[in-house]
């Protein structure tokens, strides 16, 4: 299969699989982007700044590929729903309060699940989506690597740093497995090969996070999402603070939503 | 301004600069294109090496196309020192300087206008054998 756009019958799944993808980018950039000009040294500043700018991007390309079969713009799809039509998990909303070991830490947890999220789409037998998700995975790698250095050194640090990250990765280490709550029809997306199945996706996360977190010297504790857990941010239930971040981000594009840019 | 930055502490506190005297300074180079030369693309200054070489792909590997960057300790870089030895001699040495093939094809152009080039190779072969 080589066409422009996916088989009909996926279509819905697809759509919401991507939202949930493109959501998480979309906000992670949107907060680690708070950090220009406040990042503990100036490299650091400008790599940050750098990084937050790929997510948006990642987030803008794939926004455009849902376009391509959605009938909204990639602008009115990324700015122009309801909060509740928002598919990102809750740790790509959480504020950090500028504590840089959480914000680290946040990036950490998400840039490994990326990594295999886009690994599966890698494999899509969906030209365009096969070719866009392997350009980001090859950047993603990157940003893990970023992040895993941060957290070797905030680990390796001081007490005060070692104590800050502690902080942050307990703190996170819950809504962090909410990145694996499913959107609707996941398996007929891996039936039609339109994502690869990874059943071990969970461990691989876990084991990637462990290795890292053994090196900076900091403890770890996450659990699989249990299938009973309430639904929430994939199913747009989002916590308190969002509809505030969300109106924040949207609100040039609300002031005149048909306006041609 | 984002709305969370409005509560930020303009300064002091927590986010005061840290003293950065524990940084080491970095030249970085870049190459634009396979086949050409590195170049070099400016300075930076990191923890360690590892940081270094990620902020120096981050700062100067993506403004422009580029297929490989180097970062260099500034420690580890000798200078030859062109104030107290001179480096380009001062003496004649136009001879090590590849210049004169530029004149070639103005030669021959002369040589084609004022005389058959048939004859002129009669020539150089008889003062040759």
């Amino acid at each position: 299969m080589s066409a422009a756009t996916p088989p009909p019958a996926v279509i819905p799944a697809l759509t919401e699989y991507l939202l949930a993808l493109a959501d998480d980018k979309f906000f992670l950039g949107h907060l680690d982007s708070d950090w220009t000009g406040l990042a503990p040294l100036l490299e650091e500043d400008i790599a940050f700044s750098s990084l937050s700018q790929d997510e948006i991007g990642h987030a803008s390309a794939i926004y455009q590929l849902i376009a391509t079969w959605d009938g909204r713009s990639a602008d009115r799809i990324a700015f122009g729903r309801a909060p509740g039509q928002y598919r990102c998990a809750s740790i790509t909303t959480i504020e950090d309060d500028f504590d840089w070991a959480t914000a680290i830490a946040r990036r950490w947890f998400c840039d490994h699940f990326d990594a295999l999220r886009l690994q599966r789409l890698c494999g899509s037998n969906f030209a365009p989506l096969k070719a866009l998700a392997t350009r980001i995975a090859a950047e993603e790698r990157i940003h893990a690597a970023h992040s895993d250095a941060w957290i070797v050194r905030l680990g390796k640090g001081n007490a005060d740093s070692r104590g800050r990250l502690q902080a942050a990765v307990d703190r996170l280490s819950t809504p962090a497995a909410d990145l694996f709550e499913p959107t609707p029809g996941v398996s007929d997306l891996e039936a039609a090969g339109v994502i690869l199945s990874d059943p071990r996706m969970f461990e691989r996360w876990k084991e990637s996070l462990e290795r890292v977190a053994a090196a900076g010297g900091i403890s770890l504790r996450v659990s699989p999402r249990a299938a009973s857990a309430p639904p929430a941010g994939r199913a747009g239930r989002h916590q308190p603070g969002f509809a505030a971040v969300h109106a924040e981000l949207s609100e040039v594009f609300q002031l005149e939503p048909d306006a041609a840019w | 301004m984002s709305k969370v930055r409005q509560q930020f502490p303009s300064s002091g506190g927590d986010f005061a600069a840290p003293p950065h005297a524990d940084l080491r300074a970095y030249e970085v180079f870049v190459r634009t294109e396979r086949g050409k030369p590195q170049v070099h693309a400016g300075t930076l200054e990191a923890p360690d090496d590892e940081l270094a070489l990620q902020y120096g792909r981050e700062h100067y590997g993506r403004d422009q196309p580029c297929v490989e960057v180097w970062v260099v300790r500034r420690e580890s870089i000798l200078t030859a020192d062109s104030d107290r030895e001179v480096i380009f001699r001062l003496s004649d040495q136009s001879y090590r300087q590849a210049k004169g093939y530029s004149d070639v094809r103005r030669k021959w152009e002369k040589i084609r206008a004022t005389k058959a080039v048939d004859e002129y190779q009669r020539d150089d072969l008889k003062e040759a054998f």
